[in-house]
């Protein structure tokens, strides 16, 4: 297993948008917002599979997230917006209101465990 | 519909053409259409770097000018990434050039809830949408400076009034640090992240649920809202009420009340 840098892009979903009103104490809403959408050569890269466990990085902060294949393109990461991803903001605006929350460089490195494991812990 | 973005969402399966632009290219992008619009000329080196050819964004051209009335709708993906404002003001550009062939619109995406109300009541009553300071008793805006997470990061406030947001679970974490150092209240009719870092939550009920109220749809248009079902719980706008009338018991610290809105439109 090896870590790799990626661009990661927190976005929003429907599901998400359903979770949000029923509850942010459910697991379905926990589970939306810590599973990242990779590229499946890029988990192949990584020594990851689905369900595994890993670390994304930036220079603000880290968090902990599960893998999942998707059709996502090659070097891109994507996360529903949550707790996990405000770890990884910085405060900066750049003057304009908006904090750097998308197609921002992140590394990814796996951790070892799957996604039960790490809550039964 | 002529989808850009730089992955296949599901809106793929509803758009006619799908264009995958590179992402942090958004700029190049629009600027180039710009260009084209005006048949200025626009290298395929120039058009390479955006990740399309000159045929998809020739088409695409044609396609905009030969509407009738074309809309442009753009999100977060614009805002949020390297470019920020100058993105979104690209894009608007591009819909009032636009206006020499066709007519043409832009209009913000937006997410959750009665967020394009918020913006056209803070506009009716103070002339700006949101980023706006009261603090010398008149309006003033300015994003960058007076917006929440400027606010917050740079721990400006001492005290935190937040309805029917959570920024908890949505802002960078030194902005959530710092509403976790101060007196923190929270409207909501769920107990949130936000509630849990604050001092006092206070339940509501959900506003076009329980609460009667307006809420507007993105292109502006106000929608009543009859509430369906009953709550034991206030409405957001009593809870404001309540704690308004209690600060005006309390006497004037300043000497001069500062100009207030005494009542609600």
């Amino acid at each position: 297993m090896s870590s790799k840098r990626f661009l990661m892009n927190p976005m929003r979903t429907a599901k998400q948008g359903v979770q949000v009103n029923v509850g942010k104490d459910s697991d379905e809403y926990k589970e939306i917002v810590t599973t990242l959408s990779i590229h499946p050569n890029d988990m192949a890269a990584m020594g990851v599979s689905d369900g595994d466990r890993v670390m994304v990085k930036t220079e603000f902060g880290a968090a902990e997230f599960g893998c999942q294949t998707a059709k996502v393109p090659e070097g891109m990461i994507f996360v529903p917006y949550g707790p996990p991803t405000c770890k990884l903001m910085g405060g900066s605006t750049d003057g304009t209101g908006m904090p750097t929350s998308k197609g921002w460089e992140v590394e990814v490195e796996p951790i070892g465990g799957t996604q039960a494991e790490s809550e039964t812990e | 519909m002529v989808l850009v973005d730089i992955r296949e969402t599901k809106s793929v399966k509803a758009a006619d053409i799908f264009l995958q632009v590179r992402p942090g290219k958004d700029f190049e992008l629009i600027t180039i259409l710009r260009a084209m619009i005006k048949d200025q000329p626009i290298s395929e080196t120039q058009i390479a770097e955006t990740g399309l050819t000159m045929e998809q964004l020739q088409d695409f051209v044609s396609r905009m000018k030969a509407a009738r009335f074309g809309v442009m709708f753009f999100g977060m993906g614009l805002s949020m990434t390297r470019g920020k404002h100058m993105n979104s003001a690209a894009l608007l550009t591009l819909a009032a050039e636009m206006n020499a062939f066709t007519k043409f619109v832009a209009m913000p995406m937006r997410g959750h809830g009665n967020v394009t109300g918020a913006d056209v009541i803070m506009r009716s009553q103070t002339g700006y949408p949101f980023g706006i300071s009261f603090n010398r008793g008149y309006p003033r805006y300015n994003p960058g400076e007076f917006s929440t997470v400027d606010v917050l990061v740079r721990g400006d406030t001492d005290c935190a009034f937040i309805i029917g947001a959570d920024p908890g679970a949505t802002m960078p974490q030194p902005a959530i640090d710092h509403l976790a150092r101060i007196p923190t209240i929270v409207l909501d009719p769920h107990v949130t992240h936000t509630s849990r870092l604050s001092r006092v939550h206070i339940t509501t009920a959900p506003a076009g649920i329980s609460a009667p109220g307006t809420a507007y749809r993105m292109d502006e248009i106000p929608l009543p809202l009859h509430p369906a079902l009953e709550s034991p719980y206030p409405s957001d706008e009593e809870v404001v009420r309540r704690i308004n009338e209690t600060l005006m018991k309390k006497p004037d610290w300043m000497g001069e009340r500062p100009q207030i809105l005494q009542t609600q439109i």
